[in-house]
């Protein structure tokens, strides 16, 4: 029973003919306040305990506002100017939607904008998949699960600098684990360039992000499975399913609010990969692997553009609540449609 | 030393108002109990009583104070919850001690009262244990333990047996009763169980949909319902209710048949009515429980018997629906076996259709 | 639990053996550098590579702390020293702040509740990175740049929505019964608070501290940016200055890495069992 919601007695009837209403009064709350009254004063409400809710959220609603809140409306601001760090006057230099027509304008941009929104879609969905599968077998696992567990938290907890590094050293054409084990298996004869190359540089930054995060969707789907009921399962097998259609019809629909959440989340820090790529790429070769988060501090800090950067970073921004957002929407629905099945 | 009072107490949440007027005065000492179906209100009062939620408009008056702007702590009330509400992360003991260790009560008295209260309820081998390592009986008597020790004005019991089974639940009920009786306190007691109901309270006051439908001693709200309701309500097996029509100082079912009424009954003529009678005042003739004294004969068709031991029911079609009837020494009876049954003239129960309520003389 | 509960032995294996293929893929590259963390750097850059290591040495992390007699490092002690003031501090306050947020959650019904929550849950949405950017502008303004004070009132702002959010989750697991009993027995909602409510959500409180911990002592795109010298440099910003400026010295980085590491790691075998219930219940309930 879920434990917010009240006993029974909470269910009211509201008298009707055949069809009467039933409305959930919901006392998860201790205290329920009927509505202010017209009389009441700023400081009497202060003093009510009607204001205890309040109070209790006021520091954090002061921190965010001020290190959230008033941040991103600065940065509105900026990015409609031409600001620029050396000449710290031009921070109120209103150059209208100039700054937005250039990023729209620029190659450089579109490059980075495509390669980040097809660097977030490739790693998402490998990442859903392998974390699937990991989370799968690692369910039929009897002895030593909690060990597994625990490996496989290791990725969560290193800080994405220390991923990017890792990689780094490891991808290293000279002095690298992964070419030194191929040059001693015999597999090849020259090294082979992973951060040096184009394309072979987007494809280790990738398999470092897959590598960092792939663990969040095996944790999560892991504890999805073992929440999974037997029943359905069984009387899926009675009705003659093979394990394949079980899989289909029975685990995967419970599974989906899991994914979805561990979508969501993932959504939400996505940027992490500015730190891994950072460290292992910087953007190169050539800006081979620029995404848009490199670019952005490359306009910001290193040209000193802060006006162009934070109109770039805006993009990112949206870019990050679409992604959030798309995949919340699809969790709630996914709630609703199993009932609240857990 | 408390009487507990209601006046004109309402309860509204924004625009809805739930608990409509509810007046009542309970004596010292008194067990009464509030019963009715889901959402009638009762818990709702009983947290009143308790402060757990605001009054919107009435008082309530424990002692002789006022207690509507009191918080809980001051109210000098304990309460038993439905789901016992223990603390998980102390012992029996210091569950038990809590209250008095807030109030600062010196530890040798804590010490006396909470080894009284193990006494009383049979907790001495628990007294270290945590919560979560009790059964349920267990842990339902360390809820009374904690509301005993300190010795409070006025208990509350939120239907504290609805999670045991149903063995347990008479037991637990009778040890309710006899705790009662060993420590003279009033006692305001929840629960939608009618059987409950009969068996604890002194008076037991019956709601629906925020309303007081009647108070009363359990054996004058069997007797006398106010209304069809509290008739169905109370009673296990329910009150049989059937639709009728006065002709000629007779009550006439829709299958035509005619129950004569007591005269001077003040019905007029034409008047729809219902008539009620419980299961015991209709049996096979020489199987009744008052005998067959001024009694109706009615030859009815059995369609089911459920067998019960002592006695049986017998479900027969009367007036156009399915009557029980309660059958005393009873023998075996076979559906489709026509019997002759009595339906005794002294225990009927007329209502006035429209309204509900009862007809008396 | 399982689609299938009759295996034969060859697919059971197959299962191992994936497990373990995936298992190896997760600890090998870490460990390869803790690995190179203790070994010199002769072993290290050697060419064929030297696979099973002859020489242990703790000079890597004398040579960061300045302790030996080679060249001088950076002033890794004191970065250490900045990321655990840095993230102790902002992850207490975010803790304590975040836990009187999520009880207002999880025990009230108020007007703009649920558009408050949907609030706290959008800031997180903001990238850090992009955040950086007015952060920089202004932290600048107000003269906090390159200041400890400046980054722990940033980490609190990012630690804050998601503490919010799991302890709303076990705060709802805690009945309210508990609460109006200790009420009952004479406390006021405050004791009721202290003495009941808090020591049951301890657990839930410290898998939030650990959350709120990793995210700071993690963090390195705001950090970079609005630290400049030792004053206030943590030790991913040390790490990226490190593998700029001695692009060879693979050991010291790698020495300096696992630095970064053995507190994270740490805390997580410490307190594993609640990470995950965290992350789950908070989530699907």
């Amino acid at each position: 029973m879920d434990p917010g919601l009240r006993r029974d007695d909470s269910v009211l009837l509201i008298a009707g003919d055949s069809t009467s209403r039933r409305i959930r009064v919901l006392t998860t709350a201790t205290h329920t306040y009927s509505q202010p009254t017209a009389s009441e004063g700023i400081t009497a409400f202060f003093r009510s305990p009607r204001a205890v809710p309040y109070l209790l959220l006021l520091p954090a609603m002061i921190v965010i506002v001020a290190v959230v809140l008033v941040p991103l409306i600065v940065s509105f601001w900026t990015s409609f100017t031409n600001y620029n760090l050396t000449k710290p006057d031009t921070l109120f230099n209103f150059i209208g939607l100039r700054n937005y027509q250039r990023l729209l304008g620029n190659d450089e941009f579109w490059w980075a904008f495509g390669r980040t929104f097809l660097f977030v879609t490739i790693t998402l969905n490998l990442e859903m998949v392998l974390g699937l599968g990991l989370a799968l077998l690692v369910n039929k696992i009897t002895y030593g699960q909690r060990a597994l567990r625990t490996i496989m938290m290791f990725p969560m907890m290193f800080s994405p600098i220390l991923v990017g590094f890792q990689f780094k050293y490891i991808f290293n054409d000279s002095i690298g684990l992964v070419n030194n084990a191929l040059f001693d298996l015999g597999l090849i004869n020259q090294p082979i360039p992973w951060l040096v190359d184009g394309t072979l540089a987007n494809f280790s930054i990738i398999f470092a992000e897959i590598w960092m995060s792939t663990s969040i969707f095996a944790i999560l789907l892991l504890a999805g499975l073992m929440a999974l009921p037997k029943e359905p399962i069984e009387a899926a097998k009675v009705d003659g399913c093979n394990p394949w259609q079980v899989f289909r019809h029975i685990t995967l629909p419970f599974l989906m609010p899991f994914v979805y959440i561990a979508m969501t989340i993932r959504s939400l820090d996505v940027a992490r990969a500015y730190d891994m790529i950072r460290i292992m790429t910087n953007g190169g070769p050539a800006g081979r692997t620029e995404l848009i988060w490199t670019l952005m501090t490359r306009i910001g800090y290193q040209n000193s553009q802060m006006g162009a950067a934070n109109a770039m970073g805006y993009v990112s921004i949206i870019l990050s609540i679409v992604f959030t957002f798309y995949f919340y929407r699809k969790l709630t629905a996914a709630r609703t449609f199993m009932g609240g099945a857990q | 030393m408390a009487q507990v009072r209601l006046d004109k107490v309402r309860k509204s949440y924004g625009k809805l108002e739930t608990v409509h007027g509810i007046d009542l005065e309970i004596a010292h000492n008194e067990f009464v109990v509030l019963v009715g179906p889901s959402g009638c209100g009762k818990s709702t009062t009983l947290r009143m009583i308790a402060g757990l939620e605001d009054i919107s408009g009435g008082t309530i008056t424990i002692g002789d104070r006022v207690v509507n702007d009191l918080p809980p702590r001051a109210r000098n009330i304990s309460m038993v919850f439905q789901s016992y509400a223990l603390y998980p992360h102390m012992t029996v003991r210091d569950n038990l001690g809590f209250g008095l260790k807030i109030a600062r009560t010196d530890e040798a008295e804590i010490r006396r009262r909470v080894d009284e209260a193990a006494e009383i309820l049979g907790l001495g081998p628990y007294m270290d244990r945590l919560p979560a390592n009790l059964s349920g009986g267990q842990r339902q008597r360390v809820a009374m333990g904690r509301a005993i020790v300190r010795h409070p004005d006025v208990f509350l019991f939120d239907e504290p047996l609805s999670n045991l089974d149903a063995k347990l639940r008479g037991q637990v009920r009778v040890e309710i009763k006899k705790l009662h009786q060993r420590v003279q306190t009033t006692v305001i007691y929840v629960t939608h169980d009618q059987i409950e109901a009969m068996t604890l309270a002194d008076r037991i006051v019956i709601m629906r949909d925020g309303h007081i439908e009647q108070v009363g001693t359990p054996s004058e709200v069997f007797e006398n319902p106010v209304n069809t309701f509290v008739a169905g309500f109370i009673g296990s097996p329910p009150m049989n209710q059937l639709d009728a029509v006065v002709v000629g100082g007779r009550a006439r079912l829709s299958d035509g048949i005619e129950v004569p009424l007591p005269a001077g009954l003040p019905v007029s003529e034409g008047q729809a009515i219902v008539l009620g009678f419980r299961p015991e005042s209709f049996a096979p003739r020489g199987h009744s429980l008052h005998g067959d004294g001024q009694a109706l004969a009615v030859r009815s068709t059995v369609i089911i018997a459920e067998p019960l031991g002592t006695e049986t029911i017998l479900f027969v079609s009367l007036g156009g629906k399915d009557v029980q009837g309660k059958m005393l020494n009873p023998r075996v009876v076979a559906p489709g076996e026509e019997l002759d049954f009595t339906l005794d003239l002294t225990r009927l129960h007329v209502f006035d259709k429209a309204t509900g309520r009862s007809v008396r003389l | 639990m399982s689609a299938m509960t009759i295996e034969k032995p060859w697919q059971r294996w197959l299962i191992r053996l994936g497990v373990f293929i995936a298992m190896l893929i997760l600890t090998v590259p870490g460990l390869w550098v803790v690995l190179t963390a203790f070994r010199p750097n002769i072993e290290v850059l050697a060419r064929p590579a030297v696979w099973i290591p002859q020489q242990w040495t703790l000079d890597n992390f004398q040579r960061l702390f300045g302790l030996s007699s080679a060249q001088q490092g950076l002033p890794v002690a004191q970065y250490f020293i900045n990321s655990l003031v840095i993230s102790v501090t902002s992850t207490v306050v975010a803790v304590v702040i975040g836990m009187a947020g999520g009880y207002a959650f999880a025990r009230y019904r108020f007007r703009g509740k649920a558009t408050l929550f949907l609030a706290f849950m959008l800031s997180r949405t903001v990238p850090g990175v992009a955040l950086s950017l007015p952060l920089f502008i202004l932290w600048a303004r107000l003269g906090i740049i390159d200041t400890s004070f400046g980054l722990i009132l940033v980490y609190m702002a990012i630690n804050i929505p998601f503490t919010i959010w799991l302890t709303d989750g076990f705060f709802r697991q805690i009945p309210v019964d508990l609460s109006e009993a200790a009420q009952i027995d004479g406390c006021t909602p405050w004791q009721a608070f202290w003495k009941i409510e808090f020591p049951l959500a301890r657990s839930g409180l410290a898998s939030a501290g650990i959350f709120a911990f990793l995210t700071s002592w993690n963090e390195y795109a705001l950090a970079s940016q609005l630290t400049r010298t030792t004053a206030s440099k943590t030790m991913p910003v040390g790490l990226m200055d490190f593998t700029a400026q001695f692009t060879v010295d693979w050991t010291g980085m790698s020495a300096m890495a696992v630095l970064i590491i053995i507190p994270a790691l740490v805390l997580t075998f410490i307190v594993q069992k609640h990470l995950i219930a965290g992350l789950t219940f908070g989530g699907v309930k």
